[in-house]
């Protein structure tokens, strides 16, 4: 196995390959941190011309694009309170509020460690443990991903400590939106009105760049502020975060890191579940949960980590057993088949060389992303320099490009424009963006895994069983009625032993 | 001031970078031969599937011949969601001049229009031709206790409505050959619809589903981990010497994957004919057939008229066996 690895790093040095690398971080930064255009839209892109290519470097390449996008939408997040890619969603709680209070430099460096250490880590991972992780997914059934899934919308409970109604109810509407289209066990179309484009379902990045792009450019237009944020560039910034991480971070990171590699692993749950559920878990650990949303660079760190980390994981049972963990690794799965190589257990013993150095591509993949997105976010922080007014034209052409590079349909640009106007109208009675986005992503999961343990529970003759009787539901379970009421407990507890005089844990 | 007039260079320049990723998969080839009177531009490539995706890499390598015979390229367009409905019925409208051509699944475009008011029908296509045939197969996990189709089917007898049975999606193929199956054996089986071969295959590995019925060309990666009982074509498949037909069963269970290309009604008949011949010959090029098989497609070719055929006895009987299960009026 070591020379394996010694030899696919050797590889990976190879000045074209390198080359590569590079070029594909950079090209994913940028795919990544424009709104709408995602991760898999950037590596299905470049599959074709991986095919005049050696398989080698075609996959050193669609790696580096897959982790340069999946961090690059931390940037947008950040600068703009816009997602990049729907992974970035949990890193606008605090990444914007740092934005705002200019801390900027901060939050972007601080999202750029985050992503390499949590990249690194999940490819650690897949390095040395891709065999029993593939097994893992094997243990999540239907009635495991509800759960899991459940476990996320408890975030909601969480995410809106000072109003938990309106918190339910956001996220209640976003579960409602999600039922759009054609129901998966039937087939029967839901809410189309008759209209019959509305079958294909509500796109989930078109209205989260509604709620979150569009939104604010409303707000934006409406404020007369002359720039977005102040950016006060600090001297010394890089130190700073470094040191905050390395002092009281490294559990943080550790934990999300985790938590992105095993949800990587899941088909069917990507970033977006990972980056919330991780941003969840760090907030309530937290011996102060109320900072978080504030700006604290821990929010930014635990979705960021999580989200790059799920590249390893959801590589891991793509190379060994051929299902793909996302749907960018599906499309890599796409490029392997391509090129003659047959996902499995046997390939790193039929072509070991290839998947090693695929591998130890993507550890070096983010070491290079320090140094490349070190380079860049001297320029993309720059955007706060850029008066308001532009800004808001610039998000506008892009919220407008992204919606409809999606399906290539005017119709999702549509659902941007009436999702930024839910997501903007709303926001003043109080309506949680957040929260509805939860439910937009996590609704079609939800649905799809209860109407599948349903069927079995029918053949098997009891729902009791199906649901309750399984040991990974029966933990996540445990977990879901622990974040609901955790919020409460912790709060009244706290007043308690304040009262007390003990005081040292708040 | 100067310093916002530098950003907003700055700005137009991401953007138009934006445009140009957007752009970038359509490729561009420029060539000023007009000898011919079709094609004298490019010609539009209706996806109704993904980038990447199987119909999308069966495309694309058709598009390397493709290049070689024809001086205007394809430009891809991906028109996806409902199961590729969308994208089937942006295809069926589009103008009939021979510059849109699209990638069409056979159940989907027969049962779509059936089971879910699609708007498109079987009649708005011209067939050009068939490139790829995938068999539905029924497959158990490895340790599964069913040895044998018949064992499958005696227990499905013995306990109706408790054998759980995986498929992708509804009014599919694999939904077809369930349908078509239990129909034939008699039994009543619990059907757990997947959203994609991935988590399906992934719930049989891991004990969830007792057998379940996909493509066969998404078995073929995992054969070392599931057993193959029986598949739907009419002969046995290569690689499968030992899996028995369903037809050798005795079963008349035949429901597979199609994909094949279409113009709309209405186009030229010159035209039609010249896209039919230029396929057919991609179709034949020995150097395709490798690359094909490289990518694990299962390779039919069809004539357009062979596969019109086809297509029109598939709906017949999607029509009588939809009435049957009370699916369709």
């Amino acid at each position: 196995m070591w020379e394996h690895i010694l030899a696919g790093f050797l590889e990976t040095m190879q000045p074209f390959n390198l080359f590569l690398a590079i070029a594909g971080l950079v090209g994913g930064i940028v795919i990544g941190a424009l709104p709408g255009l995602t991760a898999t839209m950037g590596v299905a892109l470049m599959v074709p011309v991986t095919f005049a290519m050696d398989a080698t470097s075609g996959l050193i390449m669609l790696g580096a694009i897959y982790s340069g996008a999946i961090y690059g939408g931390s940037n947008s997040a950040i600068l703009i309170n816009t997602p990049g890619t729907p992974s970035s969603v949990a890193t606008t709680f605090d990444g914007w509020p740092m934005c705002k209070k200019g801390k900027a430099d901060e939050a972007l460096i601080g999202s750029l460690t985050a992503s390499c250490i949590g990249g690194f880590i999940g490819t650690l991972f897949l390095l040395f443990v891709a065999a029993p992780m593939a097994k893992l997914a094997l243990k999540f059934g239907a009635p495991e991903f509800f759960w899991l899934c459940i476990f996320g919308l408890s975030t909601i409970a969480a995410m809106s400590v000072n109003n938990v109604a309106k918190g339910l109810v956001s996220g209640a509407l976003g579960l409602l939106v999600s039922t759009i289209g054609l129901d998966l066990a039937l087939g029967v179309p839901r809410f189309t009105f008759g209209y019959y484009p509305l079958v294909g379902g509500i796109e989930v990045i078109p209205a989260m760049i509604g709620l979150f792009s569009f939104s604010q450019v409303i707000y934006l237009v409406a404020s007369k502020q002359k720039f977005i944020a102040d950016y006060n560039p600090s001297p010394g910034a890089l130190s700073r975060v470094l040191r905050k991480f390395w002092t009281s971070c490294k559990v943080n990171l550790l934990r999300s890191s985790l938590i992105g590699t095993v949800v990587g692993i899941l088909p069917g749950a990507g970033g977006e579940i990972a980056s919330i559920i991780s941003y969840n878990e760090t907030k309530r650990w937290d011996k102060d949960p109320s900072r978080f949303g504030t700006g604290v660079i821990e929010g930014v760190a635990a979705s960021e980590s999580a989200n790059n980390a799920v590249i390893g994981g959801a590589l891991a049972p793509m190379l060994t057993l051929g299902i793909p963990g996302s749907a960018v690794a599906a499309v890599i799965m796409g490029g392997l088949l391509a090129h003659g190589i047959q996902p499995g257990f046997k390939i790193f013993e039929s072509s070991g060389n290839l998947a090693y150095t695929f591998i130890v591509s993507l550890l070096v993949v983010n070491v290079l992303m320090f140094f490349i997105g070190l380079f860049l976010i001297k320029g993309t922080a720059r955007v706060l320099n850029v008066p308001a007014a532009y800004i808001g034209v610039g998000i506008v052409a892009l919220s407008v490009i992204g919606s409809y590079a999606i399906r290539n349909s005017m119709l999702d640009v549509a659902i941007m424009v009436i999702f930024g106007l839910i997501g903007h109208f709303g926001g003043r009675i109080g309506l949680d963006t957040g929260t509805m986005a939860l439910g937009i992503i996590l609704g079609p999961i939800i649905e799809e895994n209860l109407s599948k343990s349903m069927s079995i529970a029918g053949a098997e003759g009891s729902v009791f069983s199906v649901f309750f009787t399984h040991p990974i539901s029966l933990v996540l379970i445990i977990f879901t009625v622990f974040s609901v009421s955790a919020p409460a407990l912790i709060a009244k507890w706290r007043l308690k032993s304040n009262a007390q005089g003990g005081g040292q844990n708040g | 001031m100067k310093c916002s007039k530098k950003w907003l260079v700055y700005l137009i320049a991401v953007l138009t970078l934006a445009m140009l990723i957007v752009v970038a998969g359509c490729g561009g080839k420029k060539d000023s031969d007009k000898a011919m009177k079709y094609p004298t531009k490019p010609i539009n490539m209706v996806m109704a599937f993904t980038a990447g995706g199987s119909s999308d890499v069966q495309a694309r390598i058709m598009q390397k011949y493709w290049d070689k015979l024809v001086p205007q390229p394809w430009v891809f367009q991906y028109k996806t969601g409902a199961g590729g409905a969308i994208g089937f019925s942006e295809i069926a409208k589009a103008k009939p001049d021979g510059y849109t051509i699209g990638g069409v699944n056979v159940p989907h475009i027969v049962l779509q229009p059936i089971g879910q008011n699609a708007q498109f029908s079987i009649d708005d296509y011209i067939y050009i031709c068939q490139v790829v045939n995938d068999p539905q197969a029924l497959v158990v996990n490895k340790n599964s206790r069913f040895k044998s189709a018949k064992e499958v089917i005696e227990f499905a007898k013995a306990n109706p409505g408790k054998l759980k049975v995986g498929i992708v999606g509804t009014y599919s193929g694999s939904h077809m050959a369930l349908l078509e199956w239990e129909d034939q054996a008699g039994i009543k089986t619990a059907q757990i619809v997947y959203k994609g071969a991935a988590d399906q295959n992934a719930a049989l590995l891991g004990g969830e589903l007792d057998v379940m019925m996909g493509n066969v060309n998404d078995v073929m990666r995992s054969l070392d981990m599931m057993t193959v009982l029986a598949v739907t074509s009419k002969e046995r498949i290569k690689f499968l010497p030992e899996t028995p037909t369903f037809k050798e069963l005795g079963m008349n269970v035949f429901s597979d994957i199609r994909r094949g290309f279409v113009v709309q009604k209405g186009t030229d008949p010159q035209i039609v004919k010249f896209l039919r011949d230029t396929f057919k010959k991609i179709a034949e090029d020995p150097e395709y057939i490798k690359d094909m098989e490289k990518a694990g497609q299962p390779t039919e070719y069809l004539s357009g008229e062979d596969f019109e055929k086809y297509v029109k006895e598939n709906n017949a009987n999607a029509q009588t066996l939809l009435k049957k299960v009370g699916l369709a009026k």
